[in-house]
Order: C-alpha cells, then sequence, then structure tokens
C-alpha cells in the first residue's frame, strides 16, 4: 500500500456516466479518463478546471459516494468497500457541490444532528465561531443567504475534525468578503495540520490557496505543480493585454508578428484582443508598440499583469476556464 | 447500531413534520375532514328511494303511479331517449315500458341497486292479493352493527396506509432529489441508522392520528370501543410499521418524484379496493380471496374492527400482528438493502 505521507493515492482512475431517459439513454459522457493523482498530508491542493472537466466526480468517488469503473482510490491508506468504510468516514470532511440540509432545520439543529455522527466532534458553538456564523445559529435554512449555507456547510465538514478534507467549489457563486472568509477558514485548517482537496474554476483561488495545483480538463490531469511552478513553466511570468480596432488583427498585424518580437513566447489573438506572454516586458513592450505604429494599427488600451494560472490553462487548452460554451 | 443517530434523525424528522404547516393538514386535518363527511353522509338515515325510470308513453302515467306506491322507488317519467341515457349512466337503476298489465323491465344487473329496483317494482306491480304475506323486518341499528362503526376502524386502516406511502414512501425521495441524502451517507451514519431515525420521526405521528379518528368516531357517532385499547395501540404501530416499511422499500430505488408517485399508486389502488375501506372484502371467492388475505391492509382493518366493535384483546390480534410485523420487518430490511443514495 502506500506511505504515510499520501492521503490519497489514484492511479487510472476511470468514470463513465451514462445519460438518463429515452433519448439520452445512448449518450455516454467519459467524466474521468485514467487520471493518476497524488495528494499529499498536510497540504491545501487544488483541482482546477472548467466546468464538466469531471473534477466533482473525482473527488466523489475519492468520497466514496461514487464507484468508479476503473483504477484503484486510496484514501488516507484504506479503501473503500474494504469492510470498514465508517471508521473511514469518521476522518474525512465533506462539503458537497450543492449540499442541501433540512430546510426547516436551523443552523444550531443541522450541526446538532451532523454532531451525533462524529462522537469526540468538534463543540456547535466552536464550529459556528470558525465560520463566523454565530448570529445566525438560529435562522433556519430557508432564511439564509448563498454565503451563509456554503459556510453552514463548510462547518458541517469540520464538525467530526476531519484529518481529509473535500471541499467541491466552494465558494462558486459567493461574494468576495464571504469568499475570503471561507479562504481564512481553509488556512485556519491547514495549519492545524489537516489535509485539504478543493475543486475550483476559479484560477485566483487556486493561485492563492493552494499549494499544489491540477489543472484538469476532459477528466485527465494535463499539469500539476505548485501555482508559481505552474506559471513558470509558460517561460514567461508577464502578460500584455492590447486591445486594437476590430478588423486590425489578423489584417495588419498578425499573431505570427507578434510572436516574432523579441521577449515573446506567447500570443494568443481574440477578436480585437492580442495577449502575449513575455519572458521581459521592458524589451517586448516597446519592440510592440513600435510593430503597430508602423503598420498604422491604433491602440485602444493596454494593460500588463503578472501571468496566472489561467494563462497556463490556455496554453495547454486553447480555451479559457470559464467559456460559457462549456456545459 | 448508535442510537444516539437514530434519535437525532428522528428529531430532525419530526421537526421537519411540525414545522410544515401543509403536511400537518394533509396528515391531521384531512383524513378527520374526510371522517367527518363520510360519518354524515354514512350515518343511520334512511336509506335513499332508488331511481327508476318509465318511458313516456299512452300507459305511462298508470304505471308510474303503480309504482309510486313503494315509498322505496322514486319515479320519473322520461322521453324514450332521455330514459335511455339515463339507464346508461346509471342515474336511473332500473327503465320500464309498456302498461302496467305487461310492462318490459330493464336494467343492467351488474350495477348496484339494479337488481333491487326489479325486485322492488315487481313486487308493486303484482296485485295486493299476491304479495308475500307480511314479513316483520327489524332494522340494524344497534351501536357496533352499523356502516359507520364499520367504516371508522377501515378509515384508521386508510390512515396508517398514507402515512407509510407518502409520510415515508414519498418524503424519502423528496430527500433524495434534494441532494440532502448524498449529503448524509458520506458521513459516519450508516443506513439503517437512518432509515430507522426517519420511520421512528414519522411513525411516533400515527399514533395521535389513529387516535383522533378514533375519539371522533366513538364520541360524535357512538361507534363502540369494546376491546383492549392495548391491542388497539399495537395495532397501530405494528401495522404503521408494516406500512412504513413499505413505504422505505418503494422509495429505495426512484430517483423522482415521478417515479415514486406511480409506484405509490400501483401500490395503494389495490389496497384500497381489496383492503376493505370502504366496502366489506368478505365476501369474494377464488383468487381474489386470495389477494384479499395477500393484502396487509386486510389484515390490519380487520384486526382494529375486531378490537373496536367485539371485545378483543391482545391475544386475539397476535397473529395479525406477527404477520405485519414480519412483514414491516422484510420490507425495511431489502429497503436497506437496495437504497440509493445519489
Ligand atoms: N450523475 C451524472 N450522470 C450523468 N452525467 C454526469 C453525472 N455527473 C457528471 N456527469 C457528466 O460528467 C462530466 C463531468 O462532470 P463533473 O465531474 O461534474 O465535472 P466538474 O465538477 O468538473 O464540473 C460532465 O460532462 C457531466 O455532465
Ligand atoms: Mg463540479
Amino acid at each position: 500500500m502506500t506511505g504515510g505521507d499520501l492521503a490519497i493515492e489514484l492511479r487510472g482512475l476511470r468514470k463513465t456516466w451514462r445519460g438518463a431517459g429515452w433519448r439520452g439513454g445512448g449518450k455516454v459522457t467519459v467524466a474521468v479518463d485514467g487520471l493518476d493523482l497524488d495528494v499529499r498530508r498536510g497540504e491545501v491542493f487544488g483541482l482546477l478546471g472548467p466546468n464538466g472537466a469531471g473534477k466533482t466526480t473525482t473527488v466523489e468517488i475519492c468520497e466514496g459516494l461514487t464507484v468508479p469503473d476503473g483504477g484503484s482510490v486510496t484514501v488516507l491508506g484504506r479503501r473503500w468497500g474494504g469492510g470498514d468504510d465508517q471508521a473511514l468516514r469518521q476522518r474525512l470532511g465533506v462539503c458537497l457541490q450543492e449540499s442541501k440540509f433540512h430546510e426547516k432545520a436551523t443552523v444550531r439543529e443541522t450541526l446538532r444532528l451532523f454532531a451525533s455522527f462524529y462522537p469526540g466532534g468538534r463543540a456547535i458553538d466552536e464550529v459556528l465561531a470558525l465560520v463566523s456564523l454565530q448570529e445566525k445559529a438560529d435562522a433556519r435554512q430557508s432564511a439564509l443567504s448563498g454565503g451563509q449555507r456554503q459556510r453552514l456547510a463548510v462547518a458541517t465538514a469540520l464538525l467530526g475534525r476531519p484529518e481529509l478534507l473535500f471541499l467541491d467549489e466552494p465558494t462558486t457563486g459567493l461574494d468576495p468578503q464571504s469568499r475570503r472568509q471561507l479562504w481564512d477558514v481553509v488556512r485556519g485548517f491547514r495549519r492545524d495540520g489537516g489535509t485539504v482537496v478543493l475543486t475550483t474554476h476559479y484560477m485566483d483561488e487556486a493561485q492563492q490557496l493552494c499549494d499544489r495545483v491540477a489543472i484538469v480538463d476532459h477528466g485527465k490531469v494535463i499539469a500539476l505543480g505548485t501555482p508559481v511552478e505552474l506559471i513558470r513553466s509558460l517561460g514567461a511570468e508577464h502578460c500584455i493585454d492590447v486591445d486594437v480596432e476590430p478588423g486590425a488583427l489578423g489584417a495588419r498585424v498578425t499573431a505570427a508578428d507578434l510572436q516574432a518580437l523579441p521577449g515573446v513566447q506567447q500570443c494568443e489573438c481574440d477578436g480585437a484582443r492580442a495577449s502575449l506572454t513575455v519572458a521581459s516586458v521592458h524589451r517586448a513592450l516597446p519592440a510592440m508598440l513600435e510593430l503597430l505604429a508602423a503598420r498604422g494599427v491604433p491602440l485602444r488600451g493596454l494593460a500588463t499583469r503578472h501571468a496566472t494560472l489561467e494563462d497556463v490553462f490556455v496554453r495547454l487548452t486553447g480555451r479559457h476556464l470559464r467559456d460559457e460554451g462549456a456545459q | 447500531m448508535n442510537l444516539r443517530i437514530v434519535r437525532a434523525i428522528a428529531a430532525v424528522t419530526l421537526r421537519e413534520f411540525w414545522r410544515s404547516p401543509d403536511a400537518v393538514f394533509w396528515t391531521y386535518g384531512f383524513p378527520l375532514l374526510m371522517a367527518v363527511v363520510l360519518g354524515y353522509a354514512f350515518h343511520g338515515q334512511a336509506p335513499e328511494p332508488l331511481p327508476v325510470a318509465v318511458v313516456d308513453g299512452p300507459a305511462a302515467e298508470a304505471l308510474a303511479e303503480r309504482l309510486r306506491g313503494s315509498e322505496r322507488l322514486r319515479v320519473e317519467v322520461l322521453p324514450a331517449e332521455a330514459a335511455d341515457r339515463a339507464l346508461a349512466r346509471g342515474r336511473v337503476a332500473l327503465l320500464l315500458r309498456g302498461d302496467a298489465a305487461a310492462p318490459v323491465l330493464r336494467n343492467d344487473p351488474s350495477r348496484p341497486d339494479a337488481e333491487l329496483a326489479r325486485l322492488l317494482a315487481e313486487r308493486e306491480l303484482r296485485p295486493p292479493a299476491e304479495r308475500a304475506p307480511p314479513i316483520a323486518v327489524e332494522v340494524e341499528d344497534r351501536p357496533g352493527s352499523r356502516y359507520i362503526d364499520w367504516l371508522i376502524p377501515g378509515l384508521i386502516g386508510l390512515n396508517l396506509l398514507g402515512a407509510g406511502m407518502w409520510g415515508i414512501g414519498f418524503n424519502l425521495v423528496h430527500l433524495r432529489t434534494q441532494r440532502l441524502l448524498r449529503r448524509l451517507i458520506v458521513t459516519p451514519m450508516r443506513p439503517r441508522e437512518f432509515l430507522l431515525g426517519f420511520l421512528l420521526g414519522r411513525g411516533i405521528l400515527v399514533v395521535p392520528e389513529a387516535t383522533v379518528i378514533a375519539l371522533f368516531g366513538v364520541l360524535l357517532w357512538g361507534v363502540p370501543f369494546r376491546g383492549s385499547v392495548l391491542a388497539f395501540a399495537l395495532l397501530v404501530l405494528v401495522g404503521g410499521f408494516a406500512f412504513m416499511g413499505l413505504g422505505c422499500l418503494l422509495a429505495a430505488r426512484p430517483r423522482t418524484i415521478e417515479a415514486i408517485a406511480g409506484l405509490t399508486n400501483l401500490c395503494q389502488l389495490p389496497m384500497w379496493l381489496l383492503g376493505g375501506v370502504f366496502f366489506s372484502n368478505e365476501r369474494f371467492d377464488g383468487w381474489l380471496a386470495g389477494l384479499v388475505e395477500a393484502v396487509p391492509l386486510t389484515h390490519v382493518n380487520r384486526a382494529l374492527r375486531d378490537v373496536m366493535l367485539e371485545p378483543a384483546g391482545v391475544a386475539d390480534v397476535l397473529l395479525p400482528l406477527g404477520l405485519l410485523a414480519a412483514f414491516g420487518g422484510l420490507c425495511f430490511a431489502l429497503a436497506v438493502r437496495w437504497f440509493r443514495w445519489t
């Protein structure tokens, strides 16, 4: 089996979903397609990928909620279905994508229910304070905002003092303040020695919160490393975004022209905007301005920024993380 | 089995119910309303006269006049076409044409009351001398023998059935579609702990439910309660358990409300028809009689009637109690085995 330093070990994981209904009956979706992954103890591990990439399917397999079609899953040194699933569940905290609770129960009553599952777990007031829900302790589920519901979901996951915490898109749809609050909870949990597996399609979340990130697309890991390593793999840590008048790109100036400039690693053109990944802004920027002026292309906007995981994803797939078309 | 978990699930389930005014109404208000309405409809009145039609013609009035001699018949004279339609729709039980000397009678003997109407009409049409000598007829109206006395235990049985099928089956599938079950099952809680807790949380409700209906019957219409209260309580609990087990089993797999509604109706309809709620199921024979015995509601209703209308004690209902407990236990075990959480 595995060494004690791995929280999760996935090998050759596969899962295929068969659509329901008459027509969908024949439609088969490969959600996880031969995925290998190691999560170390004590780290915050992020699965970053667009909608439909297979993140939820992967974590739900780790949680023992979904049975994979193939491959092996080892969680905290154990396998699901080995006869002592309950003991393993005792060590996990789970926050599902869109978990629901009893609509008419108050926050405290919901926590009391979950507390009954974990002998020796945290006190209810303690977790309420952890997620800053003290004022809402006696509010019913139906009276909570999206952010408060999400914090309640995290609170239920923390009740049992888990060693390993799963958070599936914990901040999707939350306002910036609620997101920060949740990030603090995750950091605190990690500081106390816990391991976190987190899925997200926000690159900033992965970048700020995760020790290591696996970029997932079409059920496969396409890149793996710390956020810094992944960005460095671009060979360039800066980006220049230029807006020009529509129609100029591709006609008067082509992507190849831009890519040939000194210090430019990569160029993505998207309508009237070009994004250059550059190793050194001080060389690429003057050269680019010169080229545009020479071709008679007026600038509409210009910005330089640090490269992000989003740029890594775009480089690897040619698509954006939050493509509206995806699913 | 961790009883702390079972208790916590039961508590949250019960609270969820109490806090839903509509659920409370449909569980308590509606059955009571039904008991009251049915009770008034069927309790102790002289039977309604049977409607018969005479086809309009030269001798129609004379024929109608002869028939009106019986207060059990309500006679109307109708044109041929209207009379035909009235018979076809069941608005009249019998149709007569011709004259009083040689009338033609028409009915559909498979309809309720059709033959009774024919016999009553024939009797009126005979010359007075040929009528049977007077026979003394006593009306059965002692408490315990009226239709209402028979109906109230049946309504209690019907409620237990509803509590299991809708209270358990429907609500479990609802929790599944709400994605609440999948959140619960990724905790150390065991499937049987959840199902048992859920069953207890809802099941505790059948006791007041049945008590209220029984009290209504006793206080409002003088329905007797002759047997043992303990036997009654046991029957309500065990009968309720049987139907709740069935509810769990039906809810084990379906992923949609439509599917569980269909399954519930599929199970409930034969029980309504064969379980002896509104009309007696003791006179079927052949394979139908076998089916009647196979329906759990039959045993619940029969035993409840024994306890309320005859002085039956716990010992007298041990057999149905055992059968129902076994049925409920089997359903429950299968449900735990097959239950789908996602
Ligand atoms: N229960 C399911 N039944 C059928 N298809 C599913 C089911 N769950 C997920 N899928 C499909 O599997 C793919 C991966 O989904 P998911 O794991 O939810 O991705 P992500 O969490 O990255 O958005 C999607 O195409 C999705 O439509
Ligand atoms: Mg997802």
